[in-house]
């Protein structure tokens, strides 16, 4: 089932996400990886990422209340939200996205 | 050289706070971090966000406030009701970022402040910012959960501050006002150039505030813990220093309102000294106190008359009742008239209030009644400490002061003040009850007043609707006549004239309606 998109909790439509990450920084670096990673799992083909650099944006990224990096926003489906960190921590980020947490994490 | 680098190690932003300035040697280290601790409610937002505004009207200097616990608004909000114009400040001058983490955010892994401090960096040199307030930066540190962590993230806020020459304030909380305790950010004051601890804690039911400066790298500064207040107009600490430039001392003379008295003074009271009045209960201090006040207005001199817990309106009634009319005076602005509840406040805040009173109504006469109200809470010591200080500050002002003080005890001759300010006053009149034919009559006494000769005599003290007086001197077998005792005593005296002896007690010689 996290293979496909249309099974389980999910609804329909593609999962849509921005990343505001610090270029370089070892955190950001871990986060991008992370979450490419989380939606090729979870639901490949039916993603997409929008990437921010705060230090090429970093006035947008504060009129946006970014102020940790990493920080990724579910943009769709909705609800919105947001989580910090780099996402070392794959059972907070299904939790966070309403996705199943397996007992197991490793792929079949 | 080496002079050279410390300057430049010592340069201070100045906080705007008369007191703090004093606290810090001159403020905030210019170019470095100030971290500012406390417990819940202790007044370091306040403070940070006024160092800030006075920052930014005095000098035009721009910062930013960075607030990651409460809501931008409601800080702005905050300052606005301390009468600071934050909608002209945000214009320019003051810019708000809200860095409240919303409350649904996830967290997953470790993060760092570089999208911030990018974000900040650019708003800075955009606005030409010196000063950056991090407001509650535990909040978002605590978010890490890591000590670690931590340490690395403030280092790096540490870092880019100094490269970016940046001044920063931060402040955080500690618990139980113990900053040696508050292990999980012990190592904050070691990376602060300058930590100030402000604490609060209730004696006899009033919160005392106090502060006071931990370290100040490079800097010599206060160590004690100096109390301070939250007042209308923000955050007033109380200065710890007593080096005041010596006032020129006066030879003029004001009156205290009754003709006789002024004469027992040798003239009156020298202008910017200070009188202490003493008596019992019901003796007629506040009486004296106006009769003093309400002189000073009809030479036009503005005036103030602290009352505690007396409403002020009842004073000007009785005094009007003794043909003695504030109500002019009070209508034009010319005096003006407060009430204080003793035991709403602390005798620190007592005095901020009467500092501000006195520097809004800029008076040349003062009474304050009774001085010893201050004693009523936070204990006697402190109480004399803050009478102290406030006769220092009327002294340095030149305000001729007025204190009455009530006698506690039964035994005239101790003549103790509950404070024991008698020995900073600079006159001494007691009003005690004297015991004669029967009746029990107030009489007036100097005990002391300095650099004049003065009067030894026990006078009767004489209220009546035409006002306060004293009775002639005493009688030649050295008593002092009073009440009903008096006028025949007077008839005796003077046989040939004993219609006189009514119509003496009229205040004769007081030019009052002139």
């Amino acid at each position: 089932m996290n293979e496909t998109p249309s099974d389980g909790d999910a609804p329909k439509g593609a999962y849509l996400f921005r990343i505001y990450h610090a270029a370089g920084a070892p955190n950001s670096v871990q986060a991008l990886a992370n979450l490419y990673a989380i939606c090729r799992k979870h639901f490949p083909e039916s993603y997409r990422i929008e990437v921010i650099d705060v230090l090429q944006e970093p006035l947008r990224a504060l009129a946006e209340a970014i102020f940790v990096t990493p920080t990724v926003v579910k943009l769709s489906p909705a609800p919105e939200q947001q989580i910090i960190g780099n996402l070392s921590e794959e059972q907070e980020v299904l939790r966070a996205l309403g996705l199943p947490q397996k007992e197991n994490t490793s792929p079949p | 050289m080496s002079d050279k680098n410390r300057t430049t190690l010592l340069e201070k932003i100045s906080s705007g706070i008369e007191g703090f300035d004093d606290l810090t040697a001159g403020g905030l280290p210019r170019g470095g971090t100030t971290l500012l601790m406390g417990g819940p409610g202790s007044g370091k937002t306040v403070l940070a966000l006024q160092i800030l505004v006075n920052g930014a009207i005095a000098h035009g200097t721009p910062g930013i406030f960075v607030t990651f616990e409460e809501n931008a608004r409601r800080v702005s909000a905050n300052g606005e009701a301390f009468g600071w114009d934050m909608p002209e400040l945000a214009r320019e001058k003051v810019h708000f970022v809200d860095a409240c983490l919303r409350a649904d955010v996830v967290k997953s892994g470790e993060f760092d402040l570089t999208g911030l401090l990018a974000g900040i960096e650019v708003k800075a040199r955009e606005m030409g910012a010196q000063l950056i307030v991090l407001d509650a930066i535990d909040v978002l540190l605590s978010l890490l959960d890591d000590p670690a962590a931590e340490c690395r993230e403030l280092h790096r806020l540490h870092e880019w501050l100094v490269r970016q020459e940046l001044t920063g304030l931060l402040t955080t909380k500690i618990e139980d006002d113990q900053p040696a305790t508050a292990q999980r950010y012990g190592f904050m004051p070691f990376l602060a150039d300058c930590t100030v601890l402000l604490s609060q804690r209730l004696a006899e039911r009033v919160v005392v505030r106090t502060i006071r400066v931990l370290k100040y790298r490079g800097s010599p500064h206060v160590l004690n813990e100096v109390p301070f207040v939250i007042g209308p107009a923000g955050v007033e600490v109380g200065s710890s220093n007593g080096v005041h430039p010596e006032p020129q001392p006066f030879t003029e003379r004001v009156s205290s309102g009754v003709e006789r008295l002024d004469t027992m003074l040798g003239g009156g009271l020298y202008r910017g000294t200070n009188a202490l009045l003493t008596g019992s209960s019901g003796a007629g201090k506040s009486m004296l106190a106006g009769t003093f006040i309400e002189a000073a207005c009809r030479r036009q001199e503005r005036s103030l008359f602290i009352s505690f817990d007396e409403n002020s309106r009842d004073i000007a009634r009785d005094l009007a009742t003794m043909s003695i009319d504030l109500a002019p005076h009070l209508a034009s602005g010319l005096l003006r008239m407060e009430s204080i509840r003793s035991e709403a406040a602390s005798s620190e805040e007592h005095f901020m209030r009467i500092k501000r009173l006195i520097a809004e109504q800029k008076p040349r006469c003062v009474a304050i009644d009774p001085l010893s109200a201050l004693a009523r809470v936070g204990g006697g010591l402190a109480a004399r400490a803050v009478a102290e200080r406030l006769i220092y500050v009327c002294r340095n002002a030149g305000i001729t002061v007025l204190f009455t003080s009530l006698l506690e005890g039964l035994d005239p001759q101790l003549e103790t003040t509950a404070l024991h300010v008698s020995t900073l006053a600079d006159s001494w009149i007691q009003i005690s009850y004297a015991l004669l034919a029967g009746e029990r009559n107030r009489a007036l006494s100097i005990i002391k007043s300095r650099g004049s000769k003065h009067s030894h005599q026990l006078r009767a003290l004489i209220f009546s609707d035409q006002g306060v007086t004293l009775a002639e001197p005493g009688t030649s077998d050295g008593e002092a006549p009073a009440g009903t005792w008096r006028p025949g005593k007077e008839n005796a005296r003077q046989t040939e004239a004993p219609a006189a002896a009514v119509s003496a007690r009229a205040r004769p010689g007081k030019g009052k309606s002139a």
